[in-house]
């Protein structure tokens, strides 16, 4: 019988608010807030709450999935990413770029955000980029 | 109950007490708080690493360390537990034993020093005098300082309009259900689909509070972590407050000192609950 | 017991300022009289009190969940 809390920060939001994770014999089973930390003093909301589930569930995906003939079939990264490379190539040739947009998140990081913007831009070539707080 | 309890009068008597515990296997582990990147954060201590013992403090945050005892002896019923308390905690203790989640005999406890009052000079406990409100607050709600008279002395609308204020901003993050130390019903009211359901938001205003409220008659202990954990400020521990005086005026029973059985238990004079996993195994 | 139960409901609801719209009383199924003097007193005293304030509250649209 193995114990543990381990800090961390919750992967929802922007906010990042300080969460401790249960672990027990090496599996998360729970979420409490952190006290004393100086963003959420020891208050979370219902996905802060929830993030063990989120982590261990079983619908998270493993795989890069494609769908073909209307059925979701595994495959691995080079394929998945050459596949969603290409088919932007014609999707671009065919109604040119403004015809893709970008939408970033508050899930990921400043950096990637960046990221996310810049292919948006200087790869595809269109504005079309957006965040999710916007919405 | 007493000779598993012991009064720490120094951090280095309480050290020693746990080392000794641990080595001569009269407790499994310990639960206590260790300082960890700048924050008191509750540890479990083993005899695995007895040096860590050196590092274990009363902690100047409070967390329900007795809900994840209770935890623990689900999987594990034969444990030996050993932990820190404050007198909230004791109380929560006493609940949990009454309602069978946990086994006093397998519970050993070292108290350490509460919040300052006419009794205890000394303390420890952050929960000390509470920040009093802004005038804001005070204007159109409930204030979480006030005293139940002061309630009480508003009329029936007043009374019903500052509450309704109060209960309306609830965000359903089920913060108050999730930290509460004598919370442990594996099938919770407040996600039933008939009573409340999931899902929807903002919830039924006030039947979301009133049945928590009514479900804390019999088990609330009044240690104020569900106010600490509500993001918006409801003053939820004014309102088990109350339902604490119906219950004592009305059934006689002293939550968290009564031996006895709750008035409350669904099951007639006896309860036969058995210690049920609190995690999602089911 | 079931009176202390109500006891402490009508409390709990006096406290949050909804009070007198809880009742409780026994009446045998030989009681039919007595059952309808029961049911129309406290329908008038409901009357007079007027609707449930909730029910004002409950007319307000629920807002959309999710985002």
């Amino acid at each position: 019988m193995d114990y543990k809390i381990i800090p961390s920060v919750c992967s929802y939001c922007g906010t990042g608010c300080g969460v401790l994770f249960e672990v027990m014999d090496g599996e998360l089973m729970g979420t409490l807030p952190m006290k004393t930390h100086p963003v959420n003093e020891g208050k979370l909301c219902i996905k802060g709450w929830n993030l063990h589930e989120h982590v261990n569930s079983f619908m998270r995906l493993k795989q890069p999935l494609v769908k073909t003939f209307g059925r979701f079939i595994k495959t691995d990264w080079d394929e998945a990413i050459q596949l969603t490379a290409d088919r932007f190539k014609e999707i671009i040739d065919k109604y040119g770029p403004d015809s893709i947009g970008v939408l970033v998140s508050a899930k990921i990081t400043n950096e990637e955000n960046y990221l996310g913007q810049k292919f948006a831009r200087a790869v595809i070539g269109t504005n079309n980029v957006d965040h999710c707080a916007r919405l | 109950m007493n000779g598993n309890n012991l009064r720490a009068l120094t951090e280095d008597d309480m050290q020693e007490q746990v080392k000794e515990w641990l080595e001569q296997g009269k407790v499994d582990f310990f639960l206590g708080y260790k300082m960890i990147e700048g924050h008191p954060l509750p540890h479990f201590f083993t005899k695995n690493d007895l040096d860590e013992v050196d590092d274990l403090i009363p902690g100047s945050a409070r967390y329900p360390l007795e809900k994840i005892a209770t935890k623990i002896a689900a999987q594990q019923p034969d444990a030996k537990i050993g932990l820190l308390v404050r007198d909230c905690n004791q109380r929560a203790l006493n609940v949990l034993y009454v309602w069978n989640q946990l086994n006093p005999e397998r519970v050993k406890t070292i108290s350490v020093n509460c919040c300052p009052s006419k009794l205890k000079e000394h303390a420890d406990c952050s929960y000390l005098e509470p920040e009093k409100s802004g005038s804001y607050k005070k204007q159109v709600g409930v204030d979480n300082n006030m005293d139940l008279e002061e309630v009480e002395a508003y009329d029936q609308q007043e009374r019903f309009t500052r509450w309704m204020y109060e209960f309306e901003k609830c965000i359903k993050c089920y913060g108050c259900r999730n930290i509460c130390p004598v919370c442990f019903c594996k099938e919770c009211s407040l996600e039933h689909g008939d009573l409340i359901g999931t899902g929807d938001l903002p919830p039924e205003i006030p039947i979301f509070h009133l049945v928590r409220a009514v479900h804390m008659a019999g088990r609330c202990i009044d240690c104020g972590l569900c106010e600490d954990a509500c993001p918006v400020d409801i003053p939820l521990r004014l309102l088990y407050r109350k339902v604490n005086e119906i219950v004592v005026d009305v059934f006689d029973y002293q939550t968290g000192t009564s031996a006895s059985q709750s008035p409350f238990n669904i099951l007639g004079e006896q309860v036969t609950l058995e210690p049920k996993p609190i995690s999602e195994a089911a | 017991m079931t009176i202390k139960r109500m006891t402490f409901l009508q409390n709990l609801l006096k406290f949050m300022g909804l009070e007198d719209r809880l009742h409780l009383d026994w009446i045998s199924s030989a009681e039919a009289q007595r059952f309808v003097q029961v049911v129309t007193d406290f329908t008038e005293k409901i009357k007079e009190l007027g609707p449930n304030p909730l029910s004002d509250e409950r007319k307000q649209p629920k807002s959309a969940h999710g985002g």
